[in-house]
């Protein structure tokens, strides 16, 4: 793209060509507020709040939202007619608007205030009485709409139109009677619904997890990564009081672009459950099954642990979850080949998919493929924000897609999904099959292919032999689509964990219990947990443990790549880290693991296994603040 | 059909009129019709189709008025892929059924029309988009297009040429916005009527995604005459720069309210006092609508000006979609702008904030002032919302003409704003009916 | 047991392939629903939307946008009163408030306790010149008066055996009717009758200056 020199208030300004107006004034500084805009949607001009002076142009304001910038132009933002233009939009923005900011959740956060202090008339002309509309209304269990704050900017409809592919969304009726409305008031059920609220850029759309709890600048917050699955898009945690509140997208271009799934921003309240297990508990010794255990020590508790585990050999079996962090990896590798040697291993959630081909793509790769070809995966579910990634390939960069899935998918919602319906198990056949097919004669680009195991119908092996054998053919690019957090980041540290349980006599059960329960053999059960659950009466020990909130370390995403969780809750004693409960039981099992603290863990891990290479670097600073944009003085 | 009000035998749309039966393909051909679209498919290219017309100056009649030709050439001549031509029969401006009068008289005008546009711009295409409530101009097109397939005149190989040629129907459904033609787009898309913001233009990107020119039905109803006649010969007639005839419909207080051509450059006393039979006994002009209620009024002073388009223009108002609506001074302006501030605030679609609010906003104002409730806030207000919709605050057409309705009628009536507003009485003495 | 007729379902499933993008079907799908059920129920638009495998929130997004698409009963005979200016000017807004005595109902929407009538005032409709104007069961009734008002309601009454006003043969190709379109419409009492010199509809004083 060769790039475009144009002036705006002043500044000589150099922005590749096809940059809008609005984007180019961001480079310098210069704020020109907006609220249809948002640069992950296609520009619509409907606010009207970004007009502009520019010239060579007509003699009126423009908008900045939708017009590319061009050579030798001269934009001025803070001209009489453009600063005249913005404050009469924003008078009427708020002519109907409720100004109950006093018991907004937005009010703090929100673009009407400050667009209005900052380009609004400083008086208000606006006489009552204002338009009505019944409020509040749930578009869901999490989400809260109030219509008459509403600015009607049509984020929310459009990001469900054109980034999720779904309209139960909409608007209803028209002109100043039209409103947001979900499909016939029928609560939404998209996994993609949660966007809305951070779209949203006043407080009509509203989380109603988090409802009046908290003003926003009574909260901290943390940008950390969610820990939901193998995806890894990066969040912003928002505490107050010790109290995990809010759970907000924060964008990272090479994974998640803005958004996260519904999973990933409303799944925290165990944070908060006032249930949460604070202290480790013992069964005495000698004591029968079924009788109270006891507050304990760590030391009694992880003693009694390492008694109950030791030595067991494959009569041992460890559950792990799937947000198993790799420094915990890490330390559970040097137990299994030190004192839990031979013991079998189950991770929670995790495909059966083996280690990554080399050369596996990068879903920012996604982005440029013009055929993509998803098999055996729900990737909906299995990888969101993968899913809204091939949607935007294929509606905004015109890829064409083949689905290989028994079932029908959230991606045939494109009337052009080429979706191949496969018997169970036959996926590798299919695949063999799609070598011939028309769409991959002349891709014209870029071949992805995306893959998962079926949720274990398909012969993994068999099936990445397959895709392999299909990329060679069509000069296409592998992605396996691994769903459990880091299970990646686990097999890089030789933690499969695709053993089966059955049969074990002793179960450490590092996280929730096995997925298909505790085996009937076991007869002796340590757990480390947050939350009490069913099953647990039979526990010797149980042993309280940290959630994603509150936890150090990293996670290796489907693609690769490392970052670092960044806990927003202090813990408070007894609670203890997870490596620190790791290291403590190796010394009670005989290993010693002298690490002082996790970095030490996380640069042996590194020399160690060349794919956490990144560990071995320290997390990078938080991100700093954007700048404050500079606004005009008021009309 | 009712009973024709307005032009027949006129110099070029009406040419035809007075003749019984001219809506079917027998009569119409039998005087001349499909002649034009015979020639154009057998022997012309498609740039001496769009040159022609350009001799001619055809302009758009749907209010526009953007010079036809030139709209047909903005469409890329080697896109690959289908082109359309669309027709825009959703006339809806208050004040103007003109369109509704072609069709019903001469719907094949209007199927000749569209083909010879499809084929100039290289498409095989034509959509009329018309609307719904036009349900007998609908049937007669449906009908129309029905006898043109089976004479061949349409169809895979009109008049044996080899380039296919069809029309086809769309029905709208209630919305004034639709005669916006990226509205229009969006709704034959099959989607909520709401303009689009352009760059990309129709004729680049316009329905389904596809190049596309959208033009008017008495625009398409005007070109087979050029094609038959010569674009000099239509070029002769009007003036320098406004050339041809053109429809207006006069209604309101008139004597013969009606559909008339006109050569452009009469006066609108030429049409108000002569064509129109002039005011009802009694009666004085006072106000008139000189091209759709969205065109800025001129007061009864202001009845010599001509339609000249250029001329208007310099009034800072328009020739519009030719609606002509004349009142008399019975009536109150103040009430009748009320009643059209409703107007456009309901057909307001929503989507830019100035048009959306600030339509309502006028109408809650005028509801005070109707009331006798107003005060020089209120004129205040008016003021402020006049201006917010204008001067390129709006994403289309639709809000500037409701601030033109509010600036023009407090520009030129400003006395009566203030009986109301500040001495709550009306200079009509009419009563102040809720408007 | 579903809002509309299988037949009906099947012809909507056949819409989208006579149009370039099979979104342009929605409306003509819901044309064919609200003349199968009179007005558009959630059921019946979110079977809409099933049958053009769309999301239902999108098809009641485009039913509520344009005013033609009802969401309501609106009576078998729907009175659409032009009440804009020029219509105005020639006393439409003294032949609503007659018309609401005609059909018994106190405001607009409101269907009459017969089920037969109900009315709107709506937005020009395009035929200024035979002002004032309106539209009932598909046809363009002209140069409205209240005694033309009551005998549209008259014969919409009692079909059999109220005389249809100035039932002239149809000349123009308005009797080339189509099944879809009017089927079990009553004759036009307008259309093809050369209509008398124009009245002003009488003007009502009112008392509030």
């Amino acid at each position: 793209m060769p790039d475009i020199n144009l002036t705006i208030d002043g500044h000589k300004i150099t922005v590749p060509a096809g940059t809008l107006i609005v984007e180019a004034a961001k480079t310098v500084g210069i704020e020109i507020p907006v609220f249809c805009y948002h640069h992950k949607l296609d520009p619509v001009g409907a606010c009207r709040l970004c007009l502009v002076d520019f010239s060579p142009g007509p003699p009126r304001p423009q908008t900045a939202c939708t017009t590319p910038v061009a050579e030798g132009m001269v934009v001025r933002t803070q001209s009489a007619m453009a600063v005249q233009a913005r404050a009469d939009i924003l008078e009427f923005e708020l002519v109907n608007h409720p100004l109950d900011c006093p018991v907004c959740d937005k009010g703090g956060e929100c673009p009407l205030q400050d667009f209005t202090f900052r380009h609004g008339y400083p008086t208000s002309r606006i006489d009552g009485p204002r338009l009505h509309f019944k409020k509040p209304i749930p578009l869901s269990d999490n989400i809260a709409l109030d219509r008459e704050r509403c600015v009607l900017c049509y984020r929310c409809t459009r990001y469900y139109d054109e980034i999720a592919w779904e309209q139960e969304l909409t608007v209803g009726q028209r002109g100043v009677q039209s409103f947001i409305t979900s499909q016939f008031d029928r609560p939404l059920q998209s996994n993609f619904s949660g966007n809305i609220i951070d779209l949203c850029p006043v407080g009509a759309l509203t989380s109603r997890v988090w409802r009046f709890e908290s003003r926003p600048w009574d909260m901290s917050h943390t940008e950390s990564v969610c820990s939901k699955c193998a995806v890894g898009c990066n969040t912003t945690m928002w505490q107050r009081r010790g109290q995990l509140v809010r759970i907000t997208s924060r964008e990272n271009d090479d994974i998640d672009e803005g958004w996260i799934c519904d999973r990933g921003r409303f799944d925290y309240t165990d944070v908060n459950d006032p249930a949460r297990l604070r202290t480790p508990t013992v069964r005495g010794a000698g004591r029968a099954q079924g009788a109270e255990r006891q507050k304990s020590t760590w030391a009694d508790a992880l003693a009694a642990t390492a008694t109950g585990i030791k030595g067991k050999g494959a009569k041992l079996g460890v559950s792990l979850p799937a947000d198993l962090t790799n420094e915990e990896a890490f330390l559970f590798r040097r137990l299994l080949d030190g004192p839990l040697r031979g013991a079998k291993v189950k991770m929670h959630g995790r495909t059966a998919l083996a280690e990554p081909p080399a050369d596996s793509m990068r879903i920012r790769d996604i982005d440029d493929a013009r055929v993509i070809i998803i098999v055996a995966s729900d990737t909906e579910n299995d990888v969101p924000i993968v899913n809204l990634r091939v949607k935007k390939a294929v509606s905004k960069r015109g890829a064409r897609l083949i689905v290989v899935h028994p079932d029908g998918v959230d991606l045939d919602r494109n009337p052009h999904t080429v979706h191949i319906r496969n018997a169970k198990g036959s996926a590798a056949a299919e695949v063999r099959k799609l070598a011939a097919h028309e769409l991959l004669q002349n891709p014209g680009g870029p071949v992805a292919i995306l893959y998962g195991d079926g949720h274990g119908s398909e012969d993994a092996v068999e099936l990445a032999a397959a895709c392999a054998e299909l990329a060679g053919k069509a000069g296409g690019k592998l992605m396996p689509l691994y769903r459990a957090t880091n299970e990646r980041g686990a097999l890089a540290l030789g933690v499969a964990g695709w053993d089966a349980l059955d049969g074990v006599e002793a179960l450490l059960s590092w996280g929730p219990p096995p997925t298909a329960g505790i085996p009937a053999s076991v007869r002796f059960l340590a757990a480390w947990d947050h939350l009490p659950r069913d099953g647990y009466d039979q526990a010797a020990v149980l042993l309280p443990a940290t959630t994603f909130a509150e936890r150090q370390g990293s996670y290796t995403n489907l693609e690769g790549t490392v970052q670092f969780l960044r806990p927003p809750v202090v813990i408070n004693a007894p609670l203890k880290e997870a490596w620190e409960v790791l290291t403590e039981l190796g010394a009670a099992l005989g290993l010693e693991l002298d690490y002082p603290g996790i970095f030490p863990i996380q640069r042996e891990a590194a020399a160690k296994t060349p794919a956490l290479a990144a560990l071995a670097q320290a997390p990078s600073p938080e991100p700093e603040p954007g700048p404050v944009l500079v606004g005009p003085a008021h009309p | 059909m009712a009973e024709q009000r307005g032009t027949v035998g006129g110099p070029v749309l009406t040419e035809w009129f007075a003749k019984a039966d001219l809506h079917t393909l027998d009569v119409y051909e039998s005087l001349g019709g499909y002649s034009a679209l015979r020639k154009v498919v057998t022997t012309m290219t498609a740039q001496q189709v769009i040159d022609e017309v350009k001799i001619s100056g055809l302009r758009g009649r749907g209010g526009a008025d953007f010079p036809t030709a030139m709209k047909w050439s903005f469409v890329p001549k080697d896109h690959p892929g289908p082109k359309y031509i669309v027709v825009n029969a959703d006339e809806s401006e208050p004040g103007s059924a003109k369109d509704r009068y072609l069709m019903e008289n001469s719907p094949h005008a209007l199927i000749e029309g569209a083909a010879i546009a499809s084929f100039a711009i290289g498409g095989h295409q034509a959509w009329i988009y018309i609307r719904g409530e036009y349900d007998l101009p609908y049937e007669m097109l449906r009908d129309a297009i029905a006898e043109a397939h089976a004479k061949g005149y349409l169809g895979d190989h009109p008049f044996g040429a080899d380039h296919a040629l069809d029309v086809r129907l769309y029905r709208g459904h209630g919305a004034y916005i639709c005669g916006e033609e990226t509205a229009l787009l969006e709704s034959l898309e099959g989607k909520r009527a709401q303009p689009r913001s352009r760059p990309p233009f129709p004729a680049v990107k316009g329905a389904w995604g596809l190049p596309t020119a959208v033009n008017n039905v008495e625009t398409l109803s005007t070109v087979p005459w050029i094609i038959r006649h010569g674009g000099a010969e239509y070029a002769s007639r009007g003036t320098e720069k406004a050339k041809g005839t053109r429809m207006v419909t006069v209604s309101g207080d008139v004597k013969k309210p009606g559909n008339y051509e006109i050569e452009i450059g009469v006066t609108y006393r030429d049409i108000i006092e002569g064509l129109a039979g002039g005011m009802l006994p009694g009666r004085k002009l006072k106000v008139f609508w000189p091209g759709g209620s969205s065109a800025k009024v001129l007061p009864a002073s202001m009845l010599d000006t001509s339609t000249d388009l250029d001329g208007l223009k310099a009034l800072g108002t328009m020739g519009g979609s030719g609606g002509i609506i004349v009142m008399d001074d019975s009536h109150c302006v103040v009430k009748a702008a009320a009643r059209l501030l409703r107007f456009y605030a309901f057909e307001s679609c929503g989507k830019c904030t100035p048009c959306r609010v600030g339509g309502n906003w006028a109408v809650r104002t005028y509801d005070r002032i109707m009331a006798n409730e107003g005060s020089q806030l209120e004129l205040g207000i008016l003021e402020r919302v006049s201006d917010g919709l204008q001067n390129g605050r709006c994403l289309c057409g639709l809000g500037d003409a409701a601030g033109w309705v509010i600036e023009s009628t407090m520009r030129h009536f400003h006395d009566e704003y203030e009986d109301h507003c500040l001495r709550h009485t009306c200079n009509v003495g009419r009563a102040l009916a809720h408007a | 047991m579903t809002a509309l007729s299988a037949h009906l379902i099947d012809e909507i499933k056949a819409l989208p392939a006579r149009y370039p993008q099979p979104r342009s079907a929605v409306m003509p799908a819901l044309d064919l629903a609200q003349e199968e059920l009179g007005y558009l129920t959630p059921e019946a638009m979110t079977e809409v939307a099933t049958a053009l495998q769309l999301d239902a929130g999108y098809v009641e997004g485009v039913a509520t946008f344009y005013t033609l698409f009802h969401l309501e009963p609106i009576g078998k005979h729907r009175f659409y009163m032009c009440t804009n200016l020029s219509c105005t000017l020639r006393g439409a807004e003294e032949l609503v408030e007659h018309l609401r005595g005609a059909i018994g109902v106190h405001e607009a929407g409101d269907v009459s306790k017969d089920g037969l009538f109900s009315y709107e005032e709506v937005e020009c409709m395009g035929a200024c010149e035979y002002a004032p104007m309106c539209r009932v069961d598909h046809r363009y009734h002209y140069d409205l008066t209240a005694e033309k008002i009551d005998g549209l309601v008259a014969e919409r009454r009692a079909p059999a055996s109220a005389p249809v006003q100035a039932s002239a043969p149809h000349p123009s190709p308005a009797h080339k009717r189509d099944e879809d379109v009017t089927s079990g419409l009553l004759p036009d009492g307008e259309r093809g009758a050369s209509s008398p010199p124009k009245k002003r509809a009488p003007r009502k004083k009112k008392a509030d200056g």
